[in-house]
C-alpha cells in the first residue's frame, strides 16, 4: 500500500478527543479537592459516602438524558423538549398507576407490580411517540429541529398539566397539579442509588456500542457530519432521524421516571424544568459538537458528571440557597469548558481578549458581574472590594493587550 | 522614484503555513502598474492563499508586502480596501437578500444628515459604476435573481466604487457562459484603459493568453517564473505548472461495446419551483457495457438534473422510461438505486461527497459496511480489510488508513468517493463533474482510472464542464441544452466547436 506521510497529524488528532476527556477528568478530580479544602464543613472529608451519593444520583440523573441529548446534537440536530419531556413522562407514568388502581395510589399503599410495569411501559412508549412527532416535524413538515422541539419544550409541559389536572378531576375526588407517588417499587429507587447509576451505566454502555460499533452509529454521524452526503451514499436519513430524536425522547422518558421516585411526586409544573439545557451543556462540556457529527459518549458522562460536581461544589460552599445559582454555574462552565477546548486554535492567530471598543464595553460588565455576585455571596464589602480589584486587574490587561499588539505590528513592520 | 510608481504590487518572500502544510514558501512578485497579471498554477500551488494575503484575508507568516512603493500590512480586507485592494472571490459574496445597490455599498452605506440610509444617491452611483462596466442591470434588482455573471458585474462594481486600483479575480469565469466570458474580457479590457491593475487567476490557458501581459506560474507553493505572454506558449506554462510535460493522449482504444446496460427515454422532469431547478424535456439516450457517455452543456443546461433523476436522488417528480439492463425502473432513493447495481459520484465533491468529520476508511466503507459485521457488531479490522483492496487498486495516496479525509487533497478525496461505489459492485456509474477543482496530475490519474473501470465492463456516463476532458473520455457524447439533447456525436465526430454550437442552441 502506498503510505505517504509528511507530518504525523493523523496521530495527534486520534489523541484529541481522549485529552479532552483527559482535561474534564483533571478539571473533576480539581474541584472536588478545592471543594474539600474550601468548605469550612469538610463535608468530603467527613461523609464522603453521602456526598459521594448525592453526587452520583444527580449525576446519573441528568447522565441519562445527557446521553439522549448528545445523540440527537451528533446527529445534527437538537432537541430542546427534555425537560418537558421529563415531566410527561412521570405525569403519563402516575396518571397510568392512578387509572389503573386508583384507591391504592391515594391511599398511597403498594399498586402491585404489574401495574407499576404498565405504568413504565407507558411513559417510554410517550417518549417514542414523542420523538416520532419531533421527527415528523422535522422530515416532512420541513421545520428546522430548534423550532420543532422549541414547540414541543413549551406544549409538552403545558400537555402533562393539563394532563395531571383532567385526570386528577376525574379519577380523584379533586383536581390536582401533582399526583403522589408512593408505591416501594419507587420507594426502593429511590432509596437504592445504585439503581440509577447502574441504570445510567448501563446506558452508556450500550450508546456507546451503538455508535461506535454499530451501522446505525456510523450512519448517524455520517448524518450529522453532512445530511446531503448521507442520502446520496444511500442513507436512509429520516429513518436515522427517528431513532435519534426517539433516543431523545425516551432517555428524557426514563429519566422522568427517576425523577418520580426521588421526589415520591409526579409534578409536571415544574419537574425538570430547564433541565433540557443542563443535558445539552453536558454532551457540549463534553465534546458534542453543536454543528453535528462530533462527539463521544465517554465525554458526555464526563461532562454530566462534571457539571454536577461544580454544582455540588459551589452548595457545599455557600451552605444555604445554592439551588438559585445552578444556572450561574452552568452557564459558566459551558463558556469555559468551551473557551478552553477552542483554546488551542484561538491562541494561535494572536487573538485579545478585550479589543477594540468592545472590550473596553466589556470591562465594566465582567467588574459588574464578579461585584454582584461577591457581594450576594459573601457580603456587600467583600463584592465592592471585588468589583473594584476585578475592574483594575482588566483594565490592566487591556493596557498590556495593547502594548503588546502595538509592538508586535512595529516588529513585523520593521522586518 | 518614478520606477517605484511602475510597480503596483511588490511581494518579497512571502510565506505561509497552514496546520500540516507550507502553503507559500518564500513567494517574490512583481505586478506593474497597469498590467493585466494572470497567476497560474495547480489546485493547490497557492494561487488563492497569495491574494487572500493581498487582499488582507490571510496574514503571512513572513514577509513584505509593498503597494505603490510603500510598505503596507493588512491585518483585514479593511485594511487593503483602504489600500485600494479588491479582491473578487471564486465564491461571490454578495448577500442574495438585498438590492444591488444595497451590496455595492455594503458597509459603506449612502447616508443622509439626520444618519438615515439615502437609497436615492446609492442607486444612482451603483448605476453610474455599472454603466462604466457596461452593465444592463438595475440597482433596484434583488442579487438573488441575477444570473452568475451579472452577479459578477455587481462584484466588480463594488471593487469600483472602493476606488481599487488593483483588483484581483480568482478564477472569474468557472461559472460564465462564452457570452458572459467575452462581456468579462470587454470590462477588464475596460478597467485596464482607466489605469486598474489586474490579477488575474485561471487556469484556463486560452483566457490567460488572451488577456494577461504577464504570468506568473506557481508550483506546491513556490514561484516558478514570471513571464512575458509573448514569450511562452501554453503547453510550455502547463508544463511549469505541472513540473513536467503533459501528453494529451486519447484514452480508450476502439473496443468493443457490449450490452446496452441503461437506457433513459423520454425523460421529463417538471420544474418545481419556477426559478431554480431545471426542466427536462424528453431526454433520451442509452449506455453500453465499456462505453463513456458524455454529457455536455453550459451549466444550467440540466445535465446534474439526469443524473439525479436516473440516481433517485431528486426532489421532483419525472416522467419517462429508465431501464436498467432490460428492465424498468423507477428509485425512489439513492439506496434503491445502489442496490441494483447504479451509482452517482455527485458533483461538488465537499458539499455533496465526503464527510468531514470521518476519517479515510470511514469515508469509503460508509455503503458497505454491512460486510464489515463480526459478531454482529461492526468490526474496525474488517472495515480497514474491505477498503484496503480499492485503495491499493485505485492508489489513494493517504498519510494511513485513519487519518482525517480533510488531509488529503482532492484528487485523493475524489477517487475515496469513487472507491466508495466500486465496493458496492456497481454496473453503471454516473460521475457528475468529477475533476472539478481537481488539479492536472490528479486529472490524468482520474482519467487512467475511468478508463480502466470502462474496460472491465462498466457502463460510465461522464458530465463535466471542460470540453476537452469530456474528448478525451467519452466514446459517445449527446450535448444538451435548456434541458433538451440538442445534439449526439460519436468519437470521431465530435469536436469543441460543434459541441459548443450544440450547447448554445435556444
Amino acid at each position: 500500500m502506498k503510505l505517504w506521510s509528511p507530518f504525523p497529524l493523523h496521530a495527534l488528532r486520534r489523541w484529541w478527543p481522549s485529552q479532552n476527556e483527559w482535561s474534564l477528568l483533571v478539571a473533576i478530580v480539581l474541584a472536588i479537592v478545592l471543594t474539600a479544602l474550601v468548605d469550612s464543613n469538610h463535608t468530603y472529608f467527613f461523609r464522603p459516602f453521602e456526598s459521594l451519593r448525592d453526587i452520583a444520583r444527580n449525576s446519573a440523573m441528568l447522565g441519562i438524558f445527557s446521553l439522549g441529548a448528545a445523540v440527537v446534537i451528533i446527529a445534527g440536530g437538537i432537541d430542546l423538549s427534555s425537560g418537558s419531556m421529563i415531566a410527561l413522562s412521570g405525569t403519563v407514568c402516575s396518571v397510568t398507576m392512578l387509572a389503573l388502581a386508583p384507591t391504592e395510589m391515594m391511599a398511597f399503599k403498594p399498586v402491585g407490580s404489574a401495574v407499576v410495569f404498565i405504568a413504565v411501559l407507558a411513559s417510554l412508549l410517550t417518549g417514542f411517540f414523542v420523538g416520532t412527532l419531533h421527527t415528523w416535524l422535522i422530515t416532512v413538515v420541513r421545520l428546522p429541529p430548534f423550532i420543532a422541539t422549541l414547540a414541543t419544550l413549551v406544549g409538552l409541559r403545558s400537555f402533562a398539566r393539563a394532563l395531571c389536572e383532567s385526570s386528577t378531576a376525574v379519577l380523584t375526588p379533586t383536581k390536582s397539579a401533582l399526583i403522589n407517588v408512593a408505591d416501594p417499587a419507587f420507594k426502593v429507587v429511590r432509596d437504592n442509588v445504585w439503581f440509577s447509576v447502574v441504570t445510567f451505566l448501563v446506558l452508556a454502555f450500550f450508546t456507546w456500542l451503538m455508535l461506535s460499533r454499530t451501522v446505525l452509529g456510523r450512519h448517524l454521524k455520517a448524518l450529522g457530519g453532512n445530511e446531503q452526503a448521507a442520502r446520496l451514499a444511500g442513507i436512509h436519513t429520516e429513518n436515522v432521524k427517528w431513532f435519534a430524536y426517539c433516543f431523545g425522547a425516551m432517555t428524557a422518558a426514563l429519566a422522568g421516571l427517576f425523577y418520580i421516585a426521588n421526589e415520591s411526586v409526579a409534578a409536571p409544573v415544574n419537574q425538570g424544568r430547564g433541565h433540557e439545557l443542563n443535558a445539552i451543556a453536558a454532551a457540549v462540556v463534553g465534546g458534542c459538537s453543536l454543528s453535528g457529527g462530533v462527539g463521544t459518549v465517554q465525554g458526555t458522562v464526563l461532562g454530566a458528571f462534571f457539571l454536577r460536581v461544580v454544582i455540588d461544589a459551589v452548595s457545599k460552599i455557600i451552605k444555604t440557597g445554592a439551588d438559585v445559582y445552578e444556572g450561574l454555574i452552568v452557564g459558566v462552565v459551558v463558556v469555559l469548558a468551551v473557551t478552553f477546548a477552542q483554546g488551542v486554535n484561538g491562541l494561535r492567530h494572536d487573538r485579545r481578549i478585550l479589543p477594540g471598543s468592545l472590550g473596553l464595553c466589556t470591562i465594566p460588565v465582567l467588574a459588574l458581574l464578579a461585584g454582584s455576585l461577591a457581594s450576594m455571596t459573601t457580603g456587600a464589602a467583600s463584592g465592592v472590594a471585588a468589583g473594584f480589584t476585578a475592574f483594575i486587574a482588566l483594565v490592566a490587561l487591556r493596557i498590556w493587550e495593547n502594548r503588546s499588539h502595538d509592538k508586535k505590528a512595529q516588529v513585523s513592520n520593521s522586518q | 522614484m518614478n520606477k517605484q510608481a511602475e510597480v503596483a504590487v511588490a511581494m518579497r518572500g512571502i510565506t505561509k503555513q497552514f496546520p500540516g502544510v507550507v502553503a507559500l514558501d518564500d513567494v517574490t512578485l512583481q505586478v506593474r502598474r497597469g498590467e493585466v497579471h494572470a497567476i497560474c498554477g495547480e489546485n493547490g500551488a497557492g494561487k488563492s492563499t497569495l491574494m487572500k494575503i493581498l487582499s488582507g484575508v490571510h496574514q503571512p507568516d513572513a514577509g513584505e508586502l509593498e503597494i505603490a512603493g510603500q510598505s503596507v500590512q493588512f491585518h483585514s480586507t479593511r485594511d487593503a480596501e483602504n489600500a485600494g485592494v479588491a479582491i473578487i472571490h471564486q465564491e461571490l459574496e454578495l448577500v442574495e437578500e438585498l438590492t444591488v445597490a444595497a451590496n455595492v455599498f455594503l458597509g459603506r452605506e449612502p447616508r443622509t444628515r439626520f444618519g438615515f440610509l439615502n437609497d436615492a444617491i446609492a442607486k444612482r452611483k451603483a448605476q453610474e459604476l455599472l454603466g462604466l462596466l457596461d452593465a444592463s442591470i438595475s440597482p433596484e434588482e434583488m442579487t438573488s435573481g441575477l444570473r452568475v455573471g451579472d452577479q459578477q458585474l455587481v462584484e466588480i462594481a463594488k471593487a469600483l466604487s472602493l476606488q481599487a486600483s488593483i483588483i484581483v479575480m480568482d478564477e472569474p469565469t468557472s461559472a460564465l457562459t462564452d457570452a458572459e466570458t467575452e462581456r468579462l474580457e470587454r470590462t477588464i479590457a475596460t478597467l485596464r484603459l482607466q489605469g486598474c491593475t489586474i490579477l488575474y487567476i485561471s487556469h484556463k490557458m486560452d483566457e490567460v493568453f488572451r488577456l494577461a501581459d504577464r504570468i506568473t506560474i506557481l508550483r506546491d507553493g513556490r514561484h516558478v517564473c514570471t513571464v512575458n505572454k509573448t514569450e511562452t506558449t501554453a503547453s510550455e506554462v502547463t508544463g511549469w505548472m505541472v513540473g513536467r510535460e503533459i501528453s494529451e493522449h486519447r484514452f480508450r482504444s476502439q473496443q468493443t461495446v457490449g450490452k446496452c446496460l441503461l437506457e433513459v427515454k423520454d425523460l421529463c422532469v417538471a420544474s418545481q419551483d419556477s426559478s431554480q431547478s431545471v426542466q427536462l424535456h424528453n431526454v433520451s439516450f442509452r449506455v453500453h457495457a465499456g462505453e463513456v457517455l458524455g454529457i455536455a452543456g453550459l451549466m444550467g443546461a440540466g445535465r446534474t438534473e439526469v443524473l439525479e433523476a436516473i440516481f433517485g436522488a431528486s426532489n421532483s417528480q419525472w416522467q419517462g422510461t429508465i431501464s436498467l439492463g432490460g428492465q424498468a425502473v423507477s428509485f425512489a432513493h439513492p439506496s434503491d438505486a445502489c442496490k441494483a447495481g447504479l451509482v452517482m459520484v455527485p458533483e461538488d465533491r465537499k458539499r455533496l461527497g465526503i464527510f468531514l468529520n470521518l476519517n479515510v476508511t470511514e469515508n469509503i466503507s460508509i455503503c458497505s459496511l454491512f460486510h464489515a459485521i463480526r459478531n454482529g457488531l461492526l468490526s474496525k479490522k474488517a472495515e480497514e480489510g474491505i477498503v484496503a483492496k480499492p485503495m491499493n487498486q485505485i492508489g489513494i495516496k493517504t498519510p494511513s488508513l485513519t487519518a482525517s479525509i480533510s488531509e488529503l487533497s482532492g484528487g485523493n478525496q475524489q477517487k475515496c468517493i469513487i472507491s466508495r461505489w466500486l465496493l458496492t459492485k456497481p454496473h453503471v456509474l454516473l460521475l457528475d463533474d468529477p475533476t472539478r477543482g481537481i488539479d492536472v496530475g490528479a486529472k490524468a490519474e482520474l482519467y487512467e482510472l475511468i478508463d480502466t473501470l470502462c474496460q472491465s465492463g462498466l457502463a460510465v456516463v461522464l458530465t463535466s464542464s471542460e470540453l476537452p476532458e469530456l474528448l478525451t473520455l467519452s466514446d459517445r457524447i449527446i450535448v444538451m441544452a435548456e434541458g433538451r439533447v440538442t445534439a449526439e456525436f460519436s468519437r470521431d465526430e465530435a469536436n469543441e466547436k460543434k459541441i459548443m454550437t450544440a450547447a448554445t442552441l435556444a
